[in-house]
């Protein structure tokens, strides 16, 4: 079977509705799940009590259980305890807890870099825990963190696939749909395979031209 | 003692039925024409089956093939070599069944084979031994009562179905809700996040027989043939099991067939399906 560009050319529109519905879930996951990881590092670091250990146990059970069985309970299971969340929101709510998860850990292992003597000097300044964390804590930890957080987001893009088996109709969906009707197998694939990389290539393209900024203030 | 004189009676009266079987078979199997070398030499019938589809082909508690399509492979072998201990099943998928033919692991496919230009561009069908149409399934108090209803709902459906095809060439305005099994679609049409779940009506009644929160919608559409599948130019073999299908016709088999598999509350529907004319419908 020959590869029918005149057949991806047909199939153009619905890929691109797909690829912005990829877009959207992402990119929403993506600062949610950041947000996330703001708050879960500056409880762990700050050792707020009770939650703090909310939080480990958070972090725990995500990274130790498979992404498919968290959006199959999210989807499946949440109805049953009486929360119900649209198509859009359910994979929202999945990936925003899966990277979030890692993000907690990504910033928290920038914290541990921003040392105890700092940490001293700005209380002993009067600062207080919540503004040491944000002025002087959160920004060093986010510029040590950045490479480990891309990483996350880079993998909360291609996991968006995983929204096909709820019938979100992202990208891969779309990709599956019309092969299990027209069969053009290679085709599909292949055009979807581009386009994930077209998206992660931009997606580091961006992180990287934000790591040049934050760095700024170390460069001679 | 008494024991083994059971035994050897018992078989001595199974041999005596076998050979009377073979007689009868042999004075009827004039009527079918002769069975190709390419079958003959094989020495048995390799068919294959579904396993998973109730009560067409499946697999009963005791893991033993079971259904109407089952029986009529079994009765093509008995007719073919004798006896019905000559068959050799193979549990196939809807995806893998065309692959497993062509690949020759099977020399004919009775296996819930819908007959549709694509296929039939891959494989060669016999004369349709019954049709099989597509139905709605909602919730109990849906005010959804026929097909035109569900313009502007979400009707849930699987991915490459049949009814996926249909409703996108026929009513493209429905919103679709596409999953990959039927019980995800079923999980997700009794948590409401469609409002009707359309598939092969033969699926869907079984389901409404057992689950008294739903109702089928009752209006059929996407009325497709179901025919045993052969492999591409084996015209001698086709019209072996062509005349097998006459044969089982004449003889009032399929009825008998579908009363042996099918619960009598669910039995008209597959009755008809069976045995009267394809259904005019959408």
């Amino acid at each position: 079977m020959e590869f029918d560009l005149a057949y991806l050319a047909n199939q153009w529109p619905a890929l691109m509705r797909g690829l912005w519905l990829t877009i959207q879930v992402s990119a929403l996951s993506i600062v949610m799940s950041v947000t996330v990881g703001l708050c879960g590092a500056a409880i762990r670091v700050l050792q707020v009590p009770v939650v703090d250990k909310i939080v480990v146990g958070y972090v725990e059970f995500i990274r130790n259980t498979p992404l498919l069985a968290q959006l199959f309970f999210i989807f499946y299971g949440l109805p049953g305890l009486g929360l119900k969340l649209s198509l859009f929101w359910s994979g929202v709510l999945s990936l925003t807890l899966w990277a979030g998860a890692y993000q907690i850990e990504n910033i928290r292992g920038g914290l541990e870099t921003v040392g105890k003597g700092l940490r001293e000097a700005a209380f002993s300044l009067g600062l207080s825990p919540w503004r040491f964390f944000r002025l002087i804590a959160a920004p060093m930890a986010v510029r040590v963190g950045l490479p480990s957080m891309l990483n996350t987001s880079i993998s909360l893009l291609k996991n968006s696939s995983y929204l096909q088996a709820i019938g979100l109709a992202e990208l891969t969906f779309v990709a599956i749909d019309r092969i299990s009707m027209d069969f053009r197998t290679v085709e599909m694939f292949a055009a979807i395979c581009v386009i994930y990389l077209a998206l992660v290539l931009t997606l580091s393209f961006f992180a990287s031209r934000l790591e040049y900024r934050l760095n700024t203030p170390f460069r001679t | 003692m008494t024991h083994l004189h059971a035994t050897r009676l018992g078989a001595l009266s199974t041999l005596a039925t076998a050979a009377l079987m073979t007689a009868i078979s042999g004075a009827q199997a004039q009527s079918l024409p002769p069975l190709p070398d390419s079958i003959k030499s094989a020495g048995l019938l390799k068919a294959g089956v579904r396993c998973d589809q109730p009560p067409y082909g499946y697999k009963d508690e005791t893991g033993k093939f079971a259904g109407v399509e089952t029986d009529m492979a079994i009765q093509i072998a008995t007719w073919a070599f004798g006896s019905a201990d000559k068959i050799e099943l193979t549990c196939v998928t809807a995806e893998n069944r065309i692959p497993q033919l062509n690949g020759k692991k099977v020399d004919l496919l009775i296996a819930t084979l819908g007959v549709t230009p694509e296929r039939a561009r891959v494989v060669d069908f016999s004369k349709p031994y019954r049709w099989g149409g597509s139905d709605m399934l909602v919730a109990k108090d849906s005010p959804i009562k026929k097909l035109d209803d569900v313009a502007g709902k979400t009707v849930i459906m699987l991915k490459g179905s049949t009814q996926a095809k249909w409703f996108e060439d026929t009513m493209p305005k429905v919103e679709s809700l596409r999953l990959n099994t039927a019980s995800d679609a079923l999980q997700s049409l009794k948590q409401g996040r469609g409002d009707a779940y359309t598939h092969d009506a033969a699926t869907l009644i079984v389901i409404a027989a057992k689950d008294p929160s739903l109702r089928l919608v009752g209006e059929s559409f996407a009325v497709s043939d179901a025919a045993v599948g052969v492999r591409k130019n084996e015209a001698a073999w086709l019209a072996y099991v062509d005349a097998a299908l006459d044969r089982m016709k004449a003889e009032g088999l399929y009825a008998k067939w579908v009363d042996k598999w099918v619960p009598a509350d669910i039995r008209p529907f597959y009755t008809d399906a069976f045995t009267k004319p394809k259904p005019t419908a959408r």
